[in-house]
């Protein structure tokens, strides 16, 4: 080792603290980076693996009934590769231990033969046996959450007809990684589950033997999906489709790629702001270091030492912070990205889920904070090259201060003399205030972000179920019934309240822009379903015209008083212009809403119903959901407070973890930022402390004057932390919100609040822990040297 | 706390501000002990101008440094007013320079960030019972340079900002330790000129610290240390007026 490296880790030993300090927030980034570039690697090999191995389809689409011979029309379509057609339909499910009814959706598998597209994975049990009649595959997810096993029984209601199901496997399928009820924003696997039956006893319980509900097709290399999905169209249209759709909006797919695409998003801004702040700190210590040994630089030199030698030995003095910082970041992320790679498995169910490190983020994470470190001793390392010998031997000149800018404007009047200090302190070095309170800032704006999903999420529990969904349960029929169904539904035990509602699926046209989608029908004034607008006031479906959800108006850039094309996807098929009357305010999925007698009138149907939304008395309530689970005509029943506590259990568990990481790291920022800022605080003006403490000024009056520019600093960063917290939020729901699912920016007295609590209490304890240092100040040494 | 209020007058030391007896210091232990002070014996009473002379190591910074509170005694005792200075713990010190003792530098520690003003300023407002920052820099005659910042300061200008701001509380005891160290004669004059007018009117016990002889004329006593001890003390029966000074 040369005596130039024996020097370089005597010295760190003398900064270590320092040095931890920068490796730390260094560490953050790089633990963000490798964690989500890791956690990325993973989903999209599972994904990417399961896909490719089960078949998954490229385009998808629903209809009401084709015949069998119809498949032959599609297989015949330019671009498509591979057709799977089958029976798909929700039925109401009577679950051992479960009083309530579950929904299930239950999708065919061929007779006598492997489907070609979209094949189930085998986790326990064994596979259907050939033309099966009474046996079914479940959904993973549903069996976890009800402890079914092979061998088990469920009765399910089949076109009201009851039959049990005996349960031969545990299966997962590609088309339902994310599985949640149609439409449905958040899984809830207690209500709702998936199912898979032999095609033959399933048709024929649908009255759909020699038919098909469901397409599924794979494009051919270089097919156009477009020309795919319009062909496709085409071809169902007599048949009552409801309009084919790629992987891109398939409900499951969509959710794994938004999941992927935010993960991208941190994984690259993130780790730029962390690393942005070590630069900062490096140069910050790396200057300060520069400064102190000015004249050991200058012997140095005037003993032939090179520029480039000692500017190495500086540099590596960053390296060695580099590499600290690199594997502390590549363990974090190592260890966090595995505890999320646990969470995930709530959400998305894959045949196997293995964290993978991403060891090319490694490398990149290496470099990256390398690049920073150095970027940031650059300028440290210039002025030693532009240092003559003789100069530097000398001592620096005394800093030139001028009165800040707030005294020169007047306002310096009430200013003690310390806080006089502070000020100008920031003003000569302005880059330095700046860069530590953009540091603070985003340390404060960190932890707004998390609790503002979490408030956001909550607004949603409140805005959907105590404001819009007022009902204790809906129930749904398994095909449109008269008016007078109602009255079967009030008769039910306990039943308070019975309000019919009708849904048909359509779709609205505004020029060239559609959506598919299910337009709802309710009673003009409906207690309980309410259409609030953005104001929270209830709107009144008017007897004529269409309400929007305030999405579905951005989609196809309409506004209230704007005239669009209804195209019913059922029935007779009719088309309207209707006017668009208000807009109304929800946060999952599009809707548009009619007055019931509207609807009905426009499809030209008669007064028909899909099903009730139902309130009932509590007394009741075992009473009354044992008689829904014996009605035939229920095909699927949605209790609020089921779907609720759901909710509630998955997004809790993964906001925790979240505001857990977000708080460490934002914990760590400002502890870094500010026991750095103060240390060389204290290294800078040691002589100008050491002077007050000989003139009579106590330890603790000489800490403030210390931390007294850190005060301000703070106080400054703390608000403008908040508002960037808030645009952070914003944008990152900005990229987040999907027509799936929006969440409102929610932004709490009570969330800024605990940001400026944490950051503060890591302010104030870094500022004491630097603090300590001033016991070991030297009083009569700095009396006698000259800086 | 006043130490001076706190205490009981020691009757023999009445007359005097400090009484020092077989006062040591020696810093470090063992082989690398280096004993700086020994076997000291010294009284100074209030409105004395004394200058303590001696070369390198010779003691008086070291001596100057108990003194002001900046260090404690290995040995011997050290009171200042009856008050046992040599044995007060490090609030007591702190409260003792804040409210007794006045020091000016050879490189007069001034405060970059503040003007000289309020570099004054900054004493005033933690002393009990100071002079306005203008009457002390009206001592010192830098009433025109009142606004400057250390930086637009000459060197005996910044020098006289630090006896304005260390006679500013009206201290007991003025310590000065090289204080024309750093000066040309010119400004050196001026600088001792202040030091002197500080000492005649507002009777301030003032100690000087210095390597140069000739200042010793402007003393009532000369204290010559050699090798941690005093050497010689002379009294001049005549002080010579700073003006008069010439090296």
């Amino acid at each position: 080792m040369s005596l130039l490296d024996l020097k370089l880790l005597r010295d760190l030993r003398a900064l270590k603290s320092q040095a931890i300090a920068v490796a730390l927030v260094m560490a953050c980034g790089l633990t963000m980076m490798i964690m989500t570039r890791s956690l990325i690697l993973s989903l999209e090999t599972a994904r990417n693996g399961y896909y490719e191995r089960h078949r998954f389809a490229d385009v998808f689409s629903s209809l009401k009934r084709a015949p069998a011979s119809v498949l032959s029309q599609i297989a015949a379509l330019p671009g498509v590769a591979a057709v799977e057609t089958s029976v798909s339909m929700q039925v109401t499910l009577d679950i051992p231990g479960m009083i309530e009814p579950a929904t299930g959706l239950i999708n065919s598998l061929p007779d006598r033969r492997e489907p070609a597209l979209n094949r189930p994975f085998l986790r326990a049990g064994r596979m259907l046996a050939p033309a099966a009649r009474n046996e079914a595959l479940v959904s993973e997810a549903f069996s976890d959450a009800h402890l079914l096993r092979p061998g088990d029984s469920v009765a399910a209601i089949l076109n009201g007809r009851k039959i049990t199901l005996r349960i031969v496997g545990i299966v997962l399928s590609p088309q339902f990684v994310f599985e949640a009820a149609p439409g449905s924003a958040l899984p809830d696997n207690r209500s709702f589950g998936v199912f898979w039956m032999r095609e033959e006893a399933l048709s024929e319980a649908f009255n759909l033997e020699g038919a098909f509900n469901t397409v599924a097709l794979t494009l051919a290399p270089g097919a156009s999906e477009r020309g795919v999905i319009a062909g496709l169209d085409r071809v169902l249209e007599p048949y009552g489709s409801l309009g084919a759709y790629g992987r891109h909006d398939h409900p499951s797919d969509t959710r794994v790629s938004d999941e992927i695409r935010v993960l991208q998003g941190l994984s690259f801004a993130f780790p730029l702001v962390f690393l942005g702040v070590a630069a900062f700190m490096t140069h910050s210590v790396m200057s300060r270091q520069i400064a102190l040994q000015r004249e050991q630089i200058a012997i140095l030199k005037a003993f032939g030492f090179t520029n480039r030698q000692i500017g190495l030995h500086f540099v590596k003095f960053t390296l060695v912070i580099v590499v600290v910082g690199t594997t502390f970041g590549a363990l974090g992320g190592w260890l966090l990205g595995q505890k999320l790679v646990i969470m995930y498995h709530l959400f998305f169910r894959f045949p196997s889920l293995d964290f993978q490190l991403a060891s090319g983020a490694l490398v990149a994470a290496a470099f990256a904070s390398a690049f920073a470190a150095l970027i940031g001793v650059l300028g440290a390392v210039r002025r030693i090259a532009a240092l003559s010998p003789a100069e530097a031997m000398r001592p620096e000149p005394p800093a030139s201060f001028r009165p800040a800018f707030f005294e020169r404007i007047g306002l310096a009047k009430k200013f003690s003399v310390s806080f006089r200090m502070s000020l100008r302190n920031i003003e000569r070095k302005p880059f330095q205030a700046l860069f530590t309170c953009i540091a603070l800032s985003l340390a404060t704006g960190i932890l707004v972000i998390p609790n503002s999903f979490r408030d956001g999420i909550s607004h949603i529990l409140d805005f959907q179920w105590d404001i819009s969904q007022r009902q204790t349960v809906i129930v749904s029929l398994v095909e449109p019934g008269p008016a007078r169904a109602l009255a079967d539904f009030r008769a039910l035990p306990g039943v308070v309240l019975a309000e019919p509602f009708r849904a048909i699926p359509a779709e609205l046209r505004a020029g060239n822009r559609t959506r598919r989608l299910g337009v709802t029908g309710l009673p003009a004034n409906s207690e309980l379903a309410r259409v609030i607008d953005a104001q929270g006031r209830r709107i009144t479906l008017p007897p004529q015209g269409i309400v929007l959800s305030k999405a579905l108006a951005d989609v196809l850039l309409l506004a209230p008083g704007d005239s669009v094309t209804l195209r019913v996807l059922q029935g007779e098929r009719p088309v309207r212009e209707v006017r668009v009357s208000a807009l109304a305010e929800d946060f999952a999925g599009v809707a548009a809403y009619m007055d019931m007698g509207a609807l009905n009138r426009l499809l030209g149907e008669g007064d028909r119903i899909n099903g009730a939304r139902l309130t009932v008395a509590g007394g009741l309530w075992d009473t009354f959901l044992t008689a829904v689970k014996n009605t035939p005509q229920s095909a699927g029943v949605a209790i609020k407070e089921a779907a609720r506590n759901s909710f509630r259990k998955t997004t809790a568990e993964s906001i925790g973890l979240i505001q857990t990481i977000y708080l460490t790291f934002a914990t760590a920022v400002a502890f870094g930022i500010v026991y750095n800022s103060a240390r060389i605080s204290l290294s800078e003006r040691a002589r100008e402390l050491a002077t007050l403490r000989v003139l009579g000024f106590t330890r603790g009056e000489v800490g403030s004057v210390l931390i007294g520019e850190l005060v301000v600093l703070t106080l400054v960063a703390l608000p403008l932390g908040l508002v960037i917290g808030s645009l952070m939020a914003k944008a990152i729901l900005t990229t987040v919100n999907t027509e799936t699912v929006r969440l409102p920016l929610i932004l709490t007295p009570a969330n800024y609040a605990f940001a400026v609590l944490v950051v503060s209490t890591a302010t104030t304890a870094s500022a004491i822990f630097a603090c300590r240092k001033l016991n070991q100040l030297d009083l009569v040494g700095a009396l006698k040297a000259r800086d | 706390m006043n130490p001076s209020a706190t205490t009981p007058k020691d009757p023999v030391a009445a007359e005097a501000v400090f009484s020092v007896r077989n006062l040591g210091k020696t810093y470090g232990t063992g082989h690398a002990a280096v004993r700086a002070l020994s076997g000291v014996d010294l009284d100074l009473r209030a409105g004395e101008l004394v200058v303590l002379l001696g070369a390198s190591g010779s003691g008086k910074s070291t001596l100057l440094n108990l003194l002001g509170g900046l260090d404690t005694p290995s040995e011997g005792e050290l009171r200042y007013r009856g008050w046992d200075l040599g044995r007060a713990n490090e609030t007591g010190l702190t409260r003792y320079r804040r409210d007794v003792v006045g020091f000016v530098f050879q490189f007069y520690n001034l405060i970059p960030s503040l003007t000289a003003r309020e570099n004054v300023g900054l004493i005033t407002e933690i002393a009990r019972n100071p002079m306005t920052p203008a009457d002390a820099l009206d001592l010192v005659g830098l009433t025109p340079r009142a606004d400057h910042f250390p930086a637009q300061l000459s060197g005996g200008e910044q020098q006289r900002v630090a006896i304005a701001r260390a006679i500013a509380k009206r201290p007991e005891v003025l310590l000065c330790d090289e204080p024309t160290g750093a000066l040309d004669i010119k400004t050196g004059i001026t600088v001792l000129e202040a030091v002197q007018r500080i000492n005649r009117e507002l009777g301030t016990l003032t100690v000087i610290i210095t390597h140069n002889a000739v200042i010793a004329d402007m003393a009532d006593r000369v204290l010559t240390l050699y090798d941690g001890r005093i050497q010689n003390s002379r009294t001049n029966v005549n002080r010579r007026p700073v003006g008069e000074l010439d090296w």
